[in-house]
């Protein structure tokens, strides 16, 4: 790479509430337009603010797993701006007091592990969705007031691929941590995405662009990537990047112009009267903070060390975390850990796929899958079986159950076993010949002998073994 | 004056408040919109008969939310406003059996303290018809004080209850910030605008605060702090009261005839046992009262006022575009004196400035605050005469002059609004037929030492429900 690129990113996050930042209207997607609303969402006149302690209870927890300092004490202030789809004509927000700061998220890069700093992480209310057409413009203020929180990094990443990681990373850790739905499509999480470029690391920092709305994680590698193309086109040419705000286009697959940053903005921010500084209880905070649910990378680590799990398997599990609750859930029946990894990640998954269901939708039981990945281990039965099982398992059946019933019981029992070996010894002289004059194959026929003799129902390894010794002795 | 009401049928007292408010009119030009109060006095079958203000008729400030009815806060932009939601106080109003008669005109958005801000025109004073009313809640000062209603309620962002009050000769209470919801009353300036109201006896004052006051949790500054049975409670044997007169209004104050009356005042209050003393606060801080007002309640004003886009609700201007609609709306629909102010709050706010001018009046409030606190430790209320002056006639009615009459005297209720203390003012005489009075304040959540003081002077002065003959 000729330059470097320099990222930072800024998210906003909707808060999983029942109800709005600063009233008591239901939160919802979906819904019919303008129906979840009151006075307060619509900024009627006379209206007041009244903070939602299950959005602080939900901003502390995602503070908290960013390792951000948390400030006890709660403030608000007014961002003011006229824009039709802000029904105050100012946005709620916490400029000054922001209740988490110095924070940061690990992620992993080619080159290992690397902390991305968090600047801060502050709550505010989002605005109303617009509409523009033909006659006009439509306002739907369902949208108007949800809580949000923004999440500012530092401009810590270096690449495309750094960048998805760290949106990866805050999208499952923020939803592992019941704080939002982090439906990017939705904009239920939304990024914004701060790239300039220079010669060398020593350099100070270039004039960037903003990239805003990316709604997919691969879009912002891709918005990245096509941006470092753009900017260092121009700067080959001895050209100067504007500082503009721009879009991807996932059509043309560049970024594309919306408008000039002529100076900043003068929001004159200053705290919202309506809303006196809350100091938190200290106790509350920490009783949030101890009962953080396990966040993705403690999972991983704790898959990889404790379960042996290969890093790449860890990860694929994680990154579901459904899935991973059911593999966590089927744990707790068998210690065949990376069996279990194999069988939750390629057979349930493309089962699930197959069938077109959502792991919400699941009807196979963790202990089922458990339990058959037991019988695999203990030579109860063979792959093959094992699969044709699932088929059933996948559909909630116990396999226990399943293999009783299709009488598919594989034979491991040793004395019957060799007494069947001896049988088809004694009646194949010729193949002991082969064998004894070095042909292998006669050892295959021997098997395929002995499972038909008990008609498949022989463990295949254990009677292979036995033929060898058997064959040895005469 | 609610208990002689009382004696009355239901029916024909609402009808009479009514009719007289109706009446005066032409002359007071008082009301924005007049109830008709058919469905209350039906709704009052549901209410018990010996509810507080049960068939009583009282007034709302035209800022105060009334679902279905008309609400302009007496601008333009808000002339055809029909609120979806009640406020808070019309919820506790209507449950203590009050009846609704009419909505009062207002200086613009509060803005004001003359009432000739109005959309509708300038009120006019019941004592004198060519005087104001004072503002800036002007309408319903002059329907208490014409006898139309026993109660009506104001509000005060720096003295626009008060003041209206000692020029119309009646009480005017703004009680502790945070002791009456403000949810669904149109804003002036969030932290200093207070809920209260005008009587004409300190007892009915005192019932309707225990109605209107309380926590709301829609108002997240409103206090969790019990509420008394004011009335009830009233002592007005002041005893070992302790008051201490606010020296720098004395000194502010030109017409010795008003010196006169509040000396004499002062004189009565001791022979009722009170203890009077002398305090002053610092006069730099004096003189800094009205522009700190001036900076923290514009800033304020103009983001609370951002609302009033032309886009929702409220009166709209065709533009071609979203922007263009608010600007013509916004142009159009405020008054050239509110968009000035504006403009000062916007100016204060930007960030080349703010540090300076807006953040420097919050440092300065806080100082004066403390200050007020100093001066008041150990006593009870402090005391001044509530203006300079009787009500001006309506072209002598100038703000804004940097006279030292006008920075001390004309302004130093704005103290309570600062500060969140209570305050009161209470007629003590007439001088040329034009009422006078004195202000008290006392330490927060302390409305009761306002009562019991009040209703010691209205002992002694016999003005209790004085109120002024309107010549229809």
């Amino acid at each position: 790479m000729k330059y470097e690129t320099v990222i930072g990113i800024e998210i906003h996050c909707e808060l999983k509430t029942k109800t709005k930042m600063f009233s008591s209207a239901p939160v919802a997607f979906g819904e019919q337009a303008n129906s979840c609303v009151n006075e307060i969402d619509l900024g009627h006149p006379g209206t007041l603010p009244c903070v939602n302690k299950k959005a602080v209870e939900l901003a502390i927890m995602a503070a908290t797993a960013l390792h951000c300092e948390i400030d006890s004490l709660v403030k608000f202030d007014r961002k003011n701006y006229y824009y039709s789809d802000l029904p105050k004509g100012f946005q709620i927000t916490q400029q000054f007091h922001p209740i988490g700061t110095g924070g940061y998220v690990e992620i992993d890069t080619e080159q290992g592990k690397k902390r991305i700093r968090i600047n801060r992480i502050h709550m505010e209310e989002d605005t109303a969705k617009q509409f523009h057409n033909e006659q006009g413009t439509l306002i739907d203020f369902n949208r108007a007031g949800t809580p949000l929180v923004e999440i500012v990094s530092e401009a810590d990443m270096r690449s495309g691929a750094e960048a998805a990681a760290y949106v990866e990373n805050l999208r499952t850790m923020l939803y592992y941590l019941g704080v939002s739905d982090v439906k990017m499509e939705e904009g239920s999480m939304r990024c914004d995405v701060n790239i300039s470029l220079r010669r060398t690391s020593d350099d100070p920092f270039g004039v960037k662009t903003e990239i805003k709305n990316l709604n997919s994680i691969s879009n912002v590698q891709k918005a990245v990537e096509s941006e470092y193309e753009r900017q260092s086109r121009i700067l080959d040419e001895g050209g100067v990047i504007l500082q503009e705000t721009r879009r991807y286009d996932e059509a043309q697959k560049t970024t594309v112009s919306m408008r000039m940053k002529e100076g900043s903005v003068d929001y004159k921010y200053f705290p919202e009267p309506n809303i006196t500084p809350i100091q938190l209880d200290e106790a509350w905070i920490r009783s949030i903070q101890q009962s953080l649910p396990e966040l993705p990378r403690e999972r991983k680590q704790r898959y990889e060390e404790q379960y042996g799990l290969r890093s790449y398997d860890a990860d694929v599990l994680v990154q579901n975390r459904e899935l991973s609750d059911f593999y966590d859930a089927a744990c707790q029946y068998s210690k065949e850990y990376q069996l279990l990894a194999n069988w939750t990640i390629t057979e349930l998954t493309a089962a699930l796929n197959k069938a077109n269901r959502k792991m919400a939708e699941n009807r196979c039981r963790p202990e089922d899958l458990a339990q058959l990945v037991t019988m695999i281990k203990a030579g109860e039965i063979s792959g093959k079986q094992a699969k044709e099982v699932f088929a059933d398992v996948f559909e909630g059946k116990d396999p226990k159950k399943v293999v009783e019933e299709k009488g598919m019981k594989q034979m491991s029992d040793e004395g019957a076993l060799l007494a069947m070996v001896q049988e088809v010894l004694d009646k194949n002289p010729q193949s002991i010949i082969d064998f004894k004059n070095g042909k292998d194959r006669a050892v295959g026929f021997l098997v395929g002998q002995v499972m038909k003799a008990s008609k498949g129902q022989a463990n295949p390894a254990m009677t292979n073994k036995l033929i060898q010794e058997e064959l040895k002795k005469r | 004056m609610i208990e002689s009401l009382k004696k009355q049928d239901v029916r024909k007292r609402c009808e009479e408040a009514l009719q007289k408010a109706k009446e005066y009119q032409h002359v007071l030009n008082a009301v924005v919109t007049f109830y008709d109060i058919e469905e209350q006095l039906e709704g009052l079958n549901a209410i018990r008969e010996d509810a507080p203000l049960y068939g009583i008729p009282v007034v709302l400030k035209d800022n105060i939310n009334t679902k279905g009815v008309r609400t302009t806060a007496s601008s333009r932009i808000l002339d055809n406003y029909i609120p979806v939601y009640d406020a808070h106080i019309v919820e506790k109003l209507k449950a203590a059996g009050a009846v609704i008669i009419a909505k009062s005109s207002m200086d613009e958005l509060g803005m004001g303290g003359t009432n000739r801000n109005a959309y509708t025109g300038k009120v006019n004073n019941p004592w004198d018809v060519t005087r104001i009313s004072g503002g800036s809640s002007g309408g319903s000062a002059v329907l208490v004080a014409s006898g139309a209603v026993p109660i009506a309620i104001g509000t005060d962002t720096g003295d626009s209850i008060r003041k209206p009050a000692a020029y119309n000769g009646i009480i005017g209470l703004k009680p502790t910030y945070g002791r009456i919801s403000r949810y669904g009353v149109i804003p002036y300036a969030s932290s200093l605008d207070h809920v209260g109201l005008f009587a004409a006896a300190v007892h009915d004052a005192a019932k309707a605060l225990t109605v209107l006051a309380g926590r709301d949790d829609r108002d997240m500054t409103s206090s969790y702090e019990a509420v008394a049975d004011y009335e009830k409670a009233i002592n007005s044997d002041i005893g070992g009261k302790r008051i201490a007169v606010f020296d720098n209004v004395l000194e502010a104050i030109e017409d010795s005839r008003i010196l006169d009356n509040f000396k004499q005042l002062c004189e009565t209050l001791k022979k009722r046992g009170a203890i009077v003393e002398h305090v002053r606060l610092d006069d730099s801080l004096m003189n800094a009262l009205v522009p700190v007002y001036f900076i923290i309640s514009n800033a304020e004003a103009t983001a609370n006022h951002s609302n009033l886009d032309g886009i929702r609700f409220g009166m709209r201007e065709d533009g071609d575009t979203m922007e263009e609609i608010m600007i013509h709306t916004r142009t159009k629909g405020f008054s050239s004196y509110v968009r000035k102010r504006f403009v000062i709050g916007s100016y204060s706010l930007f960030e080349e400035n703010q540090e300076k001018i807006f953040r420097k009046a919050q440092k300065v409030r806080r100082k004066i605050v403390e200050e007020l606190a100093r001066v008041m430790n150990g006593y009870d209320v402090l005391l001044a005469p509530a203006a300079s002056t009787v009500a001006p006639h309506d072209e002598d009615a100038c703000e804004e002059k940097l006279s030292k009459t006008y920075l001390v005297a004309e302004n130093h209720m704005v103290l309570g609004n600062f500060s969140g203390y209570p305050s009161m003012s209470v007629p003590t005489g007439f001088l040329e037929h034009m009422p006078i009075g004195i202000n008290m304040t006392a330490h927060p959540f302390d409305e009761q030492s306002l009562f019991d003081i009040g209703a010691a002077i209205e002992e002694e002065t016999g003005l209790k429900d004085k109120i002024a003959e309107v010549k229809a």
